[in-house]
């Protein structure tokens, strides 16, 4: 017989895709997620449902806070200003970084087994 | 605590400890001098006070190897250390050179201090991190030599292990490569050449090794994953280090007056030195995954992690940034390198060191594990350093960015100070992230003092 299968497996990937996304493989760790979510959306297992719908639902509004609002800014302030590219360079950093360290605390609280909510950005329903 | 000798690291822990308070103290003070210019000026030049930064990072480092190496090597060789009292007795020699020489930067005129200790003699002062008198140097070598005599020993007449064999190949290539520091030739390009044959192989060579038995001695320690595994796993990682890492040095040589041929070596060698150190970040996971049982010791565990993830970011990710030729025409020098460097050091050396301390200073006072509450504090004060580290990397990223565009790729380009004044927005956020870190740091020396309830050691 099988041994049960680990409750927080898919928890744990859907994590690890959103990090993945948005460290090394945009896009395509991305595709990999919608595959992931909706393979699992009918899970029974609140701890799936919870970090897939966080994970997809925080992917995209990244998306959204990392290229239309560079995007914005790049169309609408001189680049030949140091101070535009200050703006932008601070932006995307601060952006960026925030993004990756609640994926952190997100992966570490699925190997935790827990649930978790992305503060501002995450879905409070699952 | 298996053996009585392994004692000795405790006093090589808090001084590595002290001595971190010292190095972040004046990261601070210098990171203020680059926004407010004469602050602490004349006491503290701007120049003594990046000295002192670099001294005191390279000194606590060695002290936490050597603290470890005390604890470590008895543990593996199942034996007693060969003579606990010349361990001890090095231990002071080195903290009383170290301190000697932190207070003579801060009190003498370096051309004065390079004089009263004869640098006139055998000249080695004045390069980067290299500082050091003469007789510092000297008593570096005095140290290392006796600290490999006792430990070589220890381990001649105890059980063989990989991970003691290879921290002590780690240690004899840090004593011997450290001696190109005598070596200071007239020519310049010579000079440098040989310079990072102290410093390069140091930190992408051999000092990996150390951190590699480091981490797979805590490994097995708070998982209970076999042996066999874990060793399997160091083998690996410390050959591809070293593959990667000896010839991955030609990226140091692209602009010194070296042949051209090292620009393809050192980009090629060097864009692969990131491999051994994601292998250690998924050799962290894979053991704390497959562990065999709970440890009560969380924070060491969360260390161990924190430094197999970090170590990749900063030193294969950040490295990998700037390291091939093309891109280095640019970055060579920039904010970027200091960038990669804040985050290799820590994540690579300063945590690895942290795990080691995480670990084994309970068992040195007699317990498995601190209380409860002294671990949430140690974790607090992890998660503070590191979170304030990215910041600090990032914004000297940005920063480094802006000043190459400002001053090397615009179509009119900027002097350097003029491009520092446009980035110093980023200099202030940096100091920031650093007060952050100070409070972490501070937080992790509080958590030694926090009592509760903790589990008996057991071995």
């Amino acid at each position: 017989m099988d041994a049960p299968s680990d409750p927080r497996v898919q928890a744990v990937q859907a994590e690890a895709l959103y990090l993945v996304n948005l460290l090394l493989a945009p896009g395509l760790a991305f595709l990999l997620l919608l595959w992931l979510a909706r393979r699992h959306r009918a899970s029974a297992n609140p701890l799936t449902r919870c970090h897939l719908r966080q994970a997809v639902t925080v992917s995209l509004r990244a998306g959204l806070l990392l290229i239309a609002v560079p995007a914005l800014v790049v169309l609408t302030v001189d680049l030949d200003q140091p101070a535009a590219w200050i703006l932008l360079l601070l932006y995307v950093l601060c952006c960026h970084a925030t993004l990756v360290l609640l994926g952190v605390l997100g992966l570490s609280r699925a190997i935790a087994g827990q649930t978790f909510v992305y503060p501002l950005l995450g879905s409070r329903t699952w | 605590m298996k053996y009585k000798s392994q004692a000795v690291a405790k006093p090589y822990f808090i001084a590595a400890i002290g001595l971190f308070l010292g190095q972040i103290v004046f990261g601070l003070i210098m990171g203020l001098q680059y926004v407010v210019g004469d602050f602490l000026f004349p006491a503290i030049p701007f120049n003594v006070a990046r000295m002192v930064h670099t001294n005191l990072l390279i000194v606590w480092l060695l002290f936490g190897f050597m603290g470890a190496a005390y604890y470590l090597i008895p543990e593996e060789s199942e034996r007693e250390l060969h003579s606990p009292k010349l361990a001890l007795a090095m231990f002071w020699i080195f903290l009383v050179a170290g301190a000697a020489t932190i207070l003579g930067y801060l009190l003498v005129p370096y051309a004065s201090l390079a004089k009263w200790t004869g640098n006139d003699l055998l000249a080695t002062m004045g390069r980067e991190f290299l500082e050091q008198p003469l007789p510092t140097k000297i008593g570096i070598v005095v140290v290392a030599l006796a600290m490999l005599y006792n430990l070589s020993m220890t381990v001649l007449r105890g059980r063989k292990t990989t991970i003691n064999l290879v921290m002590l190949i780690g240690l004899w290539g840090l004593a011997i490569f450290f001696l190109f520091s005598f070596y200071n030739p007239g020519n310049l390009v010579k000079d440098k050449y040989y310079w990072w044959w102290v410093v390069h192989l140091w930190v992408e060579g051999v000092w990996e090794l150390i951190m590699g038995a480091m981490l797979a001695f805590v490994l097995i320690k708070v998982t209970g994953v076999d042996r066999e595994v874990i060793e399997k796993w160091l083998y690996v990682i410390i050959a591809m280090a070293l593959i990667t890492g000896l010839i991955g040095t030609g990226h140091h040589y692209y602009w010194i007056g070296a042949p051209e041929y090292w620009q393809w070596w050192g980009s090629v060698f060097s864009a692969l030195e990131p491999i051994p150190f994601f292998m250690m970040t998924v050799f962290a996971f894979n053991m704390v995954n497959r562990r065999r049982r709970e440890h009560p010791n969380k924070a060491a565990v969360l260390w161990a992690l924190g430094t197999g993830v970090m170590a990749f970011l900063g030193a294969g990710v950040w490295g990998f940034l700037h390291t091939l030729a093309p891109v280095n025409f640019y970055t060579h020098g920039s904010q970027i390198t200091a960038a990669h460097g804040h985050m290799a050091f820590y994540g690579a050396y300063a945590m690895v060191v942290m795990t080691m301390i995480s670990y084994t200073m309970p068992l040195m006072r007699g317990r498995a594990a601190n209380s409860r509450s002294a671990q949430v504090v140690e974790m607090w004060s992890f998660w503070l350093m590191t979170v304030a580290m990215v910041f600090i990397t990032l914004f000297l990223t940005a920063a480094g960015i802006l000043q190459i565009w400002l001053q090397r790729v615009a179509a009119e380009p900027m002097s350097f100070m003029a491009a520092q004044e446009q980035v110093a927005l980023f200099y202030w956020m940096r100091e920031v992230a650093g007060l952050v870190f100070l409070i972490g740091v501070l937080l992790y020396i509080g958590s030694f003092f926090i009592k509760g309830k903790s589990e008996a050691a057991t071995a």
